[in-house]
């Protein structure tokens, strides 16, 4: 192992076992009728991390996400974001998420959408203002403000949606596929995105289930049929495998973790 | 094209339509309750309208051609009797109690024959005279089927009481229109097709756009950001009843503009029975297009709440139209009490204190639908 490998890791650990963490759930758990989408789940997310979901389709990664930010209740087990336990009520402003689907209004233009975001959580008219630019600028979409929605592309339609999850700056941010149907150049884009809001000391917990990219995160905890079967910084997740890649990483992690 | 394809293509949707057994019931129940109000409705009569009978007729029992006509309205039940003043109730100002009652809409009609009715009649047998002997009705016109309904059988009942004593005798009705005076079909209509109007839209736009809502996820982001359950409910609520408003409004402009209908009331009044009527009816189609698991279950919802509404809410036809069996739905439909509301405030003039029975309801019914959507999507999380 190299030094700064260990140094990361090191790093990671403190974190990972760190009092007060932005997100904490332990054996969290939701049974869909005959189906466990997330069994005895125990999380640590320290603030200021950009963390890095990662798993195939059905892992139960969405349906976590989904618990943490108040849209399902669990079936057993705690959650706490922000110290508060979920369904977090008093902090809920402190929170963005934006769904895996576009879940934006396609009849409104983009400036009503984030006009309407901006005005659920009460920002006053000045600091919407502010906040719009900046994010407008942001997505890349300045020009676009009165355009409806239904006659943006696919990748605009995208980033509007980004803009209303982060309309009221929120500390932490819950995005579920971020990437999915974004194409190279704008996903380049989102992830750089995502680092400068960390940067800025917010903490980002994404969901991809395109395992390479995620090597962007600082921390990566892998996710199948509902449990957590890794977790670490990329390098320590591959180095621990012997693999050069995140997603031989998991497949490995995988076939550890049996069946 | 290969027919293989369109095979596959039909039996999926077949198979799709299988697992969805309450698809199925609808494709069943639908048309069995469509036909069903249909046949009822359309094949009755107006029936059992409350009326009072003023019989000051001094002429003895058994030759008085009052009581004889009488007793052939009772033979039918077009008319409800709910009072028989005889001449020896004369002392108590009948009347006035009848035209009283007529005014406060308890009863449609007050029939009168004078002391001299069949003494008139008797008189004037085989007269070529241009007088007649009178049954003067004073009758409350909202409802020009109504007054109809009444004058037809009142002269089924002078024809058939006349005929069992072979003369002819010249009898006629006097009508005194309470309420409606030149009430035209339009002007008993507008306050229905407002009602309606409002029904049908604030109904759509709200079931649609919460399945729509639900469907693009708007409503899990909505529900992550500090607005609250109530707040939505709300929110569509006074969207919707806005719509319901405006709508009306229009509706009263162009129906005063091109039928000259008459406002005789306050058309605020009726503008406030529209937005707390679209309120609830929001809610209704909030609460039902939540119990809904697809657009296609959402929709089927339309036409199952507005088919029996326009049937069974006197909004063609009176009520007292419906038949019997079908009459107690009537008094669940919430249309039922806002197209009486705005009648009664539209023709008769009524204000606010006078139809506080249907505003009432109403508030009640939008409350309750408000509470029940908001207590729904709570329970979604």
């Amino acid at each position: 192992m190299s030094e700064p490998l260990e140094g990361e890791a090191k790093k990671a650990t403190r974190t990972l076992e760190g009092a007060g963490d932005t997100i904490h759930t332990h054996k969290l758990r939701k049974e869909f009728e005959d189906l466990v989408a997330v069994d005895d789940l125990d999380l640590r997310i320290g603030g200021g991390l950009l963390y890095g979901m990662i798993g195939p389709n059905g892992s139960g990664k969405t349906t976590a996400i989904k618990m943490l930010v108040g849209l399902l209740k669990p079936t057993a087990g705690k959650a706490y974001v922000l110290g508060e336990k979920v369904p977090i009520v008093n902090n809920i402003a402190r929170i963005g998420y934006m769904p895996q689907e576009m879940a934006i209004y396609t009849d409104l233009t983009v400036h009503e959408n984030l006009e309407l975001f901006s005005a659920l959580y009460s920002m006053d008219r000045e600091t919407f203002r502010q906040r719009e630019h900046e994010l407008l600028k942001v997505i890349d979409l300045s020009d676009r403000e009165d355009s409806l929605v239904s006659q943006l592309s696919g990748g605009m339609k995208h980033r509007v949606s980004l803009a209303c999850t982060l309309i009221h700056d929120p500390e932490v941010v819950f995005l579920d596929e971020p990437t999915v149907g974004v194409d190279p150049e704008l996903r380049v884009g989102f992830w750089k995105y995502f680092a400068d809001l960390k940067k800025r000391g917010k903490t980002v917990v994404l969901t991809t289930h395109y395992m390479d990219e995620a090597v962007r995160c600082d921390i990566v905890g892998m996710m199948r049929l509902g449990k957590l079967i890794g977790e670490g910084t990329p390098r320590e997740l591959m180095a621990s495998t012997a693999t050069s890649d995140l997603e031989s990483a998991f497949m490995a992690m995988a076939r550890k973790a049996g069946t | 094209m290969k027919i293989d394809r369109v095979l596959a293509v039909a039996r999926k949707n077949l198979r799709s339509l299988k697992h969805d057994r309450r698809t199925i019931g609808f494709l069943v129940f639908m048309p069995l309750l469509m036909i069903t109000i249909f046949g009822y409705t359309f094949g009755g009569d107006v029936k059992n309208i409350e009326v009072y009978i003023v019989n000051l007729d001094q002429a003895p029992a058994n030759q008085s051609i009052s009581a004889a006509i009488i007793a052939d309205l009772e033979t039918r039940d077009t008319l409800d009797i709910v009072r028989i003043y005889g001449p020896s109730d004369a002392g108590v100002d009948p009347i006035g109690i009848g035209r009283d009652n007529v005014k406060d809409a308890k009863i449609w009609a007050t029939i009168i024959f004078n002391e001299t009715f069949t003494q008139d009649a008797t008189r004037l047998a085989g007269e070529s005279s241009s007088q007649s002997a009178l049954v003067r009705m004073m009758v409350d016109g909202t409802n020009p089927n109504i007054v109809q309904a009444i004058s037809n059988d009142v002269l089924t009942a002078i024809r058939t009481a006349l005929g069992s004593r072979a003369f002819v005798t010249p009898i006629a009705i006097s009508t005194d229109l309470v309420y409606g005076k030149d009430a035209r079909f339009i002007d008993f209509f507008a306050p229905g097709v407002m009602g309606l109007a409002a029904m049908m839209v604030t109904f759509m736009l709200s079931i649609i756009s919460f399945i729509h809502e639900r469907s693009t996820s708007t409503l899990e982001r909505l529900l992550t950001t500090p607005v609250t359950e109530g707040e939505i409910v709300a929110g569509y609520a006074l969207a919707f009843g806005l719509v319901g408003l405006v709508q009306s409004a229009v509706i009263i402009l162009a129906a005063v503009a091109l039928f000259s209908i008459q406002i005789v009331g306050n058309p605020l009044t009726v503008l406030l029975i529209v937005f707390v009527f679209g309120a609830g009816i929001q809610g209704l189609g909030f609460l039902l297009s939540s119990m809904a698991k697809n657009e296609f279950q959402a929709i089927q919802f339309i036409p199952l709440i507005l088919f029996p509404s326009i049937l069974l809410s006197g909004v063609f036809w009176p009520i007292e139209a419906v038949p019997d069996v079908l009459r107690p739905i009537s008094n669940f439909i919430p249309l039922t009490y806002a197209v009486e509301g705005m009648r009664s405030v539209m023709i008769r003039g009524w204000g606010i204190g006078d139809v506080w029975l249907q505003i009432g309801v109403l508030v009640v019914f939008a409350c309750v639908m408000l509470l029940l959507s908001a207590y729904s999507l709570r329970k979604r999380r």
